[in-house]
Parts: C-alpha cells; structure tokens; sequence
C-alpha cells in the first residue's frame, strides 16, 4: 500500500514571494559581499536560529512549555514569520 | 407662574365665536381690503388654529410651533374664504390649517428633505404592501405595486427610498438622558481594535524590540534581507540596536 512520501508543513511554508524579501542564495552572497562569508544553507540556518532566537521570548511571555522542537516549529510557522516581519516592518518606519 | 402658553391660550379664548351673520359681514369687509376685519375674523378662530394644533402635537415637533403653523393656514384660509358658497368658515378653515400643520410636520420629522407627494406615495406603497403580505404571504415586486396604485416603477422606487430617508438619523443627534452623548459616539467602530489585542501588541512588540536587539548584527543581517526591510544602502543602519 503506498503511502505519502516526505513532511508536510501544517500551515504551509513561507516563501521569498511570500515574505517579500531574498532567496537564501541572494542573502548568502550579498552577506559575503558584506564579510560575512557562508553559503544558502548557513543562510537558512542563520535566519531560522534568529527566529528561534524571538520565539522562545515570545513563548516564554505567555507561559507555555515548550520544548525545542516546538520552538523550531512555531520558528518555521509562516504565521509567526508575517506576524515578525509586520512588527519589524513597524519598528523600521518608525526609525525611518 | 403662568407659560407664555397660557398666556396665549386666555388671549385666544377671550375672543368670542362669531355667529353665521358676522362672518359673512367680516368676509365682505375682507374682500373689500378691510384690514381690520381680517385680524377679527382672524383672532376670532385663533382656539380653533389650537384645537386642531394640540391634536397634532403627538406626531412630533413642539406645541408651539404647531400653533405658529395652524396660524399660518388660518390666515390663508382667511384670504381665500369664500362667503358666497354658504359654508361655516370653521369648516373651510380646518381644510387649510390642517395642511399647514401636517405640511410642517412632513417638513421637519425628517433629516432629509422628502417631497410631500413622494411621501404621500410611501404611505400609500407602505399599506399596499401590508395588505399585500397579509392576502398572499409574499412581498409584491415594485411592478405589482405600480399597477396596483397606478404609479410607475420609477415613482414606486422614489416613494421607497422616501421611507429610507425618512427614518435617516442625524450623526450628530444628541442621545441618552443627559443629551452629552451624539449617536455617532453610540456606534461601534467596526475597524478599532480592541483594548485586550492592543495591549496584546504592545506587550509582543516590547518582547520582540528586546529579542531583535538580542541578535547579532550577522542575524539582523539575514532577517533583514529575507523579509525584505530596508534595502541595500540603508542594511548598515542599527535599526533594531542589536549587537555589532
């Protein structure tokens, strides 16, 4: 019996057209460019830790456990990125 | 103390009714151009101007304004008395200060100035439709109203949106028992957020602001680029004074 192959995100994943913003393989060399040498995987990983990095405070605020594996998730969620990027956005013009 | 209306009412009252005879003589002397008889003939019906006044009161708009406009139609009435006909002059009379009167509460019982032959008309499509619903348990189309009234389609539509505009209310129209509030302050605001989501935000947004400046200016980089925020001359400004 054939069953379905690989992992599918629940909500989906976010992509550049998405986001709006540069594919890892034009982040990993404009980042070179600016001295920080890595390839479109590093640049995946950075921009994945980062996320991390803002999803465990923002769980830590409303109290829930949550392991490493859902912190990776939640990371990944495209929801959780739209809801970062508005906020970045919003920071951003208001420095602007 | 006594209300200005009182005063009014003893002054109307101490005019006595004139007999058959006596209006006849005044409406000739009127026809004449006889000033004096006019004010007479006036001040003589001015308790039947109130009567009818005082039975409209309870459509809207102050008693004393409705008097000011039975008088209106008195005097009219006055003016075009004819005695020849043979009628009481009560009887032609009550004709003209009744439409003063209903005319001036069509004028001001709505924000929008309505036509008085358009509302005349929604009156009529309003009964229509009522009994309409009552005989066939369904709404007549605006074609069926038309035949049945005789009136176009057009002037069918005109006397429905003359019920719309009727009952169209003021944004600024004071309300609540103190009068301190304008409807327009009673209406939610369907786009505000919420106090619950905006406190929600800006506790996020503080814990966000202290975790971007967490991250190393490499991070910031990468983030930056990906959600597409600022472009290229402006990526070396500390935005979210993270570490360098």
């Amino acid at each position: 019996m054939p069953m379905p192959k690989g992992f599918k995100s629940e909500n989906g994943y976010s992509t550049k057209k998405t986001l709006g913003g540069k594919s890892y393989h034009e982040i990993s060399s404009l980042m070179s460019e600016k001295g920080y040498k890595m390839n479109h995987s590093t640049a995946r990983n950075v921009f994945v830790s980062s996320l991390e990095k803002i999803a465990r405070d923002v769980v830590k605020l409303y109290d829930i456990a949550a392991d490493e594996k859902s912190i990776n998730r939640i990371s990944k969620d495209p929801r959780f990125q739209d809801a970062i990027v508005s906020f970045m956005r919003e920071i951003s013009h208001e420095k602007e | 103390m006594k209300s200005s209306l009182d005063v009014y009412f003893k002054s109307a009252g101490s005019h006595k009714i004139l007999t058959r005879e006596q209006e006849v003589d005044l409406a000739k002397r009127i026809e004449a151009g006889d000033k004096i008889a006019k004010n007479i003939m006036i001040e003589s019906n001015l308790k039947l101007a109130i009567s009818i006044a005082k039975k409209y009161a309870r459509y809207g708009g102050s008693l004393e304004d409705l008097i000011q406009e039975s008088n209106i139609g008195l005097i009219k009435a006055v003016e075009k008395f004819d005695w020849r006909k043979g009628f009481k002059f009560s009887t032609y009379a009550s004709w003209w200060i009744k439409q003063a009167v209903t005319r001036s509460l069509t004028k001001n019982s709505s924000q929008v100035k309505i036509p008085s032959h358009t509302l005349s008309n929604a009156r009529k499509v309003w009964k229509v439709q009522k009994e309409y619903r009552e005989n066939f348990g369904c709404e007549p189309t605006e074609a069926e109203i038309g035949e049945i009234l005789g009136l176009s389609v057009k002037h069918v539509r005109q006397a429905f949106s003359g019920i719309k505009a009727k009952y169209a209310k003021s944004i600024d129209e004071r309300v609540g028992e103190e009068g301190n509030k304008t409807f327009g302050d009673t209406l939610p605001d369907e786009n505000a957020k919420s106090i619950d989501i905006i406190l929600d935000n800006q506790k996020i947004r503080k814990v966000i602001v202290s975790s971007l400046s967490s991250l190393t200016k490499r991070e910031e980089l990468v983030l930056r680029m990906r959600f597409g925020i600022s472009e290229t001359d402006e990526e070396d400004k500390n935005i979210y004074d993270v570490k360098e």
